[in-house]
């Protein structure tokens, strides 16, 4: 026999895989998602969170503007907000699932589940921080100092998410508390169907303008449904210009895609200005 | 060289290891280390468990009063759920519900005024020594000399505060200028009736924003402006936002129109010249001068010249907005602080005049929300806050849930004239710039409080406050004779709307503004304007103590204690200065600084962009020592109808 082994076939009941999709054209930049990431997530509190090399947040609301294009004049300029989160990555096999930063996680402090989530574990996580340095969108945030929360601030912390120690990795989990909350529920009731759990992250119950969509990328009822976002000529992924090349040269989309540690993430942001897709995918229409 | 011996190099070495060991003990190293094992060994601290519930509540924050859910765990708050229906404040509240720095009873002052020193004092001796307050100056025939000051956001306490003052025997009831008081002051001025212009976005197909940023906090009621802007892109009607900055409004528009800082009005003018062009024609009064002024002196070439807009453009946008089904022209420029003057509200909602606009669905309207009745008197009260800040004086002055000393252009002159004049008693749940030269300040709940949550510590409604106090005074029993906020609320807030009435045009008032306007772009000393903008849930500098605001701030917004400011690039090179520069900025009224320069295309050319709600003095550890507050240089003209001060378009110049 040959040395080869063929990867074992996942087997799980989990039909689900959990996607976003986010409107920007819809979005005002007004930070709901931001403060309801931070209020679900129990962000530290330090003294000055203005300050930028200690912040920690999981969802980060940025501000994009052209204006730094050559041939951008005054009044042809536009910004929009972004809001940047974990983008959890696929990898190329669905099989086994091997994102840019579970790749290189010595400790299995983060892994795919069974419905496409990125995990991570902060008491397992011994701050190596490989996956930060492997992360393409910035997503993951190193605990510098201890996180704080002065007095009653307390008061306001979620116990389902667990305050993690100084010197570990943390980032957003597409809030999957949520969705343990929400299955739980349903065993209360007698419903014992994992696929019958639909939850909803904080970002997006937040959103007030509906940009923010969350569901099964699989589901063809779904806002998310996969197959639909890839034919959508106003979808763009974070970082991803191999998605340009689907079309124009399926050959060398099909080669890139076969690359080790291609991240293949499951956000997707619209938007109808091609600037911002530009900017976002990273690649550019000549 | 003496031979040393074994037996004392043995001694040497053993003395060096000892001294070591000695010195690294009291060096604290070890205690360092044992403590950084303990910080690295031991979990982080475990939030307490509890049973799950939800309680089910209405956000107070404004009169739209949209549900929402609070999560509980056993009797913590930890989430503020809403349907996605509202805007950012609710997820605001648990930060507000559980601030450190929650005033934890009633305070009295115990320093000199303006040092932020208090003692706690009882609820009964506090309420005690206000009511006799009142009762001195009434009796002593200076009721007049009591006076409040209502925040923009307080509606159900605005409305009691009010009615407690005017039965007292005072006119002086004053809220912050905001977008609803700064245009009732203006359809006071051209449709004879004191309500806010209320524009119908639900039914419009065409907006042209005169720099009223919609979607990012304006109208004081963010959740409404959002679901139209979205029904907006669902039904296809068109928004144009004319903005000096592109912002998120200019940019989430269907077109953005560039113009040069201050120059609105001019604009509304130049639009309205190729409206009649176009046989436009207004039934309003005075409306043949009125016209006069436009036809013969805002030609679209001389408009374009002073905007900087394009002659096509302003023919354009008249055309778009002529034929338009419902079109609305939009005045009250800015985001959370809004400022424009009366005339500039007449200039635009001249536009609607001369289409057809007023008074109809999809138009233009007149709103009020229901009170608790008002009380005539005869005296006579200033126009507006900043035009009593500057000329009244109060011998009992109530603070409710607002912040002058901040945000008023006049703050300084009100914390000079704190420090001189009679009692000042404030009522909010976090000590503020405002607070800080407050004799009293009386600890309010946060919007979730009350109802569904258990007020925290001794914080009262600041309804059910007002209520004591007026409770205490003689002769004010039957003025108010509600129980507590739960009375006060079914009676309030119900949206009252009208027809537009009949429109007069402000021929005299548009004179002398334009005479200014033109002396104040004339200004060679100040070659350049200094104009607002806001960042995200910053606002006007409410958001500044929530932790969970300043995680949002970028690092082009404020780095350390230092604010950014933004130029266009060719101004900063005619300006000599560099991305990054540290600049002073002066007006006339004075000098901030030092702030960093931040080069980008998004400001028009001649502009100096400066976030607003920045630089406070007094408003929590995590709102200290953060920038400058732009409104201390801005522009004190006080409009003549409003009686506010019109800041936004301030000459200035960098060194």
């Amino acid at each position: 026999m040959s040395g080869h082994v063929a990867p074992k076939k996942k087997v799980s009941d989990m039909k689900r895989l959990w996607g976003m999709a986010i409107d920007l054209d819809k979005c005002t930049g007004c930070g709901a998602c931001q403060v309801a990431c931070s209020q679900e997530n129990n962000m530290p509190i330090f003294d000055d969170d203005s300050d930028l090399p200690k912040r920690v947040v999981f969802l980060d609301l940025m501000k994009v503007t052209n204006d730094n294009d050559r041939d951008a004049k005054f009044g042809d300029v536009k910004v929009a907000y972004l809001p940047k989160m974990c983008m959890q990555c696929a990898g190329n096999d669905p099989d086994d699932p091997q994102p840019p930063c579970v790749s290189v996680c010595p400790v299995v402090a983060t892994d795919v589940g069974d419905d496409g989530v990125v995990s991570q574990i902060w008491s397992r996580c011994i701050g190596c921080r490989y996956c930060q340095a492997s992360c393409p969108y910035e997503a993951r945030v190193f605990n510098w100092w201890k996180p704080r929360y002065e007095g009653s601030f307390k008061e306001g912390l979620n116990p389902d998410v667990s305050i993690a120690s100084r010197g570990t990795v943390v980032k957003c989990t597409f809030c999957s508390h949520i969705w343990k909350r929400e299955r739980d529920r349903l065993i209360a009731k007698g419903v014992t169907d994992i696929n019958a759990v639909q939850y909803t992250p904080a970002c997006v119950a937040a959103c007030p303008t509906g940009a923010m969509v969350f569901g099964d990328l699989k589901d063809p009822q779904s806002p998310v449904y996969e197959e639909k976002l890839k034919r959508d000529p106003r979808a763009v992924r974070l970082v991803h210009s191999i998605d340009a090349l689907r079309d124009t040269n399926p050959a060398e989309y099909e080669r890139r895609t076969k690359i080790k540690n291609y991240p293949n993430p499951k956000v997707w942001y619209l938007t109808s200005d091609q600037w911002l897709r530009e900017k976002l995918s990273g690649f550019k229409k000549s | 060289m003496e031979k040393l011996e074994r037996r004392e190099v043995i001694l040497m070495a053993g003395g060096a290891v000892a001294g070591a060991a000695v010195g690294t003990v009291f060096s604290g190293a070890p205690f360092l280390g044992l403590q950084w094992l303990v910080e690295w060994t031991q979990d982080q601290h475990v939030p307490a468990p509890g049973e799950e519930s939800y309680l089910q509540g209405k956000c107070l924050l404004c009169p739209s009063a949209c549900p929402i859910s609070v999560r509980m765990i056993g009797n913590r708050a930890v989430k503020v759920e809403t349907a996605n229906n509202g805007c950012y404040r609710p997820q605001l509240a648990i930060q507000m519900l559980y601030h450190p720095e929650r005033l934890k009873s009633p305070l009295k002052r115990a320093g000199k005024k303006g040092s932020g020193k208090f003692a706690p004092v009882s609820w009964e001796e506090a309420i005690k020594d206000i009511a006799a307050k009142i009762d001195e100056l009434r009796s002593g025939g200076k009721a007049a000399e009591i006076a409040a000051i209502n925040g923009a956001g307080a509606f159900a306490s605005a409305e009691v505060l009010k009615r407690l003052v005017k039965s007292a025997g005072s006119p002086n009831v004053y809220s912050e200028p905001c977008y609803s008081s700064l245009s009732a002051a203006a359809s006071g001025l051209t449709q004879g009736q004191s309500a806010s212009i209320y524009y119908d976005f639900e039914n419009a197909d065409f907006i042209l924003s005169f720099g009223a940023r919609l979607v990012e906090g304006w109208g004081g009621d963010p959740g409404r402006m959002n679901r139209a802007f979205v029904d907006w892109k669902r039904r296809g009607a068109r928004y144009v936002q004319i903005d000096t900055v592109c912002t998120r409004s200019a940019s989430a528009a269907d077109r953005w129109v560039p113009l040069n800082a201050g120059t609105e009005t001019v604009l509304a003018l130049g639009i309205a010249n190729q409206l009649i062009a176009m046989g436009r024609r207004s039934a309003g009064a005075n409306f043949a001068q009125w016209s006069q002024i436009v036809i013969n002196d805002y030609t679209p070439e001389r408009v374009a010249e002073i905007t900087g807009v394009g002659v096509d453009a302003i023919k354009e946008i008249a055309a778009e907005f002529a034929r338009a089904r419902n079109p609305i022209a939009v005045a009250g420029r800015g985001a959370s602080a809004v400022s424009s003057s009366s005339v500039e509200f007449a200039a635009i909602q001249a536009l609607n005049s001369m289409v057809g606009s007023l008074g109809r669905r999809g138009g233009v309207m007149l709103a009020d929300y229901s009170g608790l009745g008002d009380v005539a008197l005869n005296a006579q009260a200033a126009k507006g806050l900043d035009d009593f800040i500057k000329n009244g004086s109060a011998g009992l002055l109530f603070i409710n849930d607002a912040n002058p000393v901040h945000r008023s252009v006049y703050g300084k002159t009100l914390a000079d004239k704190m420090k001189k004049d009679g009692m000042v008693v404030a009522l909010m749940p976090l000590l503020n710039d405002s607070a800080a030269y407050a004799d009293y300040v009386l600890p309010t709940i946060s919007s979730i409080e009350g109802e569904p949550i258990e007020a925290r510590f001794k914080s009262m409604h600041p309804v059910d406050a007002l209520l004591s106090i007026a409770g205490a005074v003689k002769g004010l029993e039957n003025a108010l004779p509600w129980k507590s906020f739960k009375d006060v609320y079914p009676l309030i807030g119900r949206l009252n709307l009208r027809g537009a009435g009949n429109f007069a045009f402000p021929v005299g008032l548009l004179k002398d503004y334009l005479a200014g306007f033109a002396k104040k772009i004339g200004d060679k000393k100040y070659p350049l304007a200094l104009v607002p903008v806001e960042a995200p849930m910053v606002g006007d500098g409410d958001g500044m103590a929530l932790p969970y605001v300043l995680k949002g701030l970028d690092g082009l917004t404020l780095t350390g204690s230092k604010l950014w400011v933004m130029m266009n690039p060719d101004t900063a090179k005619q300006e000599g200065v560099s991305e990054g520069s540290r600049i002073d900025i002066e007006s006339s009224r004075g000098e901030i600084g030092s702030v960093k320069v931040h080069i980008t295309k998004t400001v028009a050319p001649g502009a100096v962009a400066i976030p607003l709600g920045f630089g406070h003095e007094f408003y929590t550890k995590y709102a200290g020592d953060k920038g400058v507050n732009a409104k201390e240089i801005m522009s004190d003209d006080i409009d003549p109808i409003s009686g506010a001060a019109d800041w936004w378009f301030t000459r200035v110049k960098i060194s």
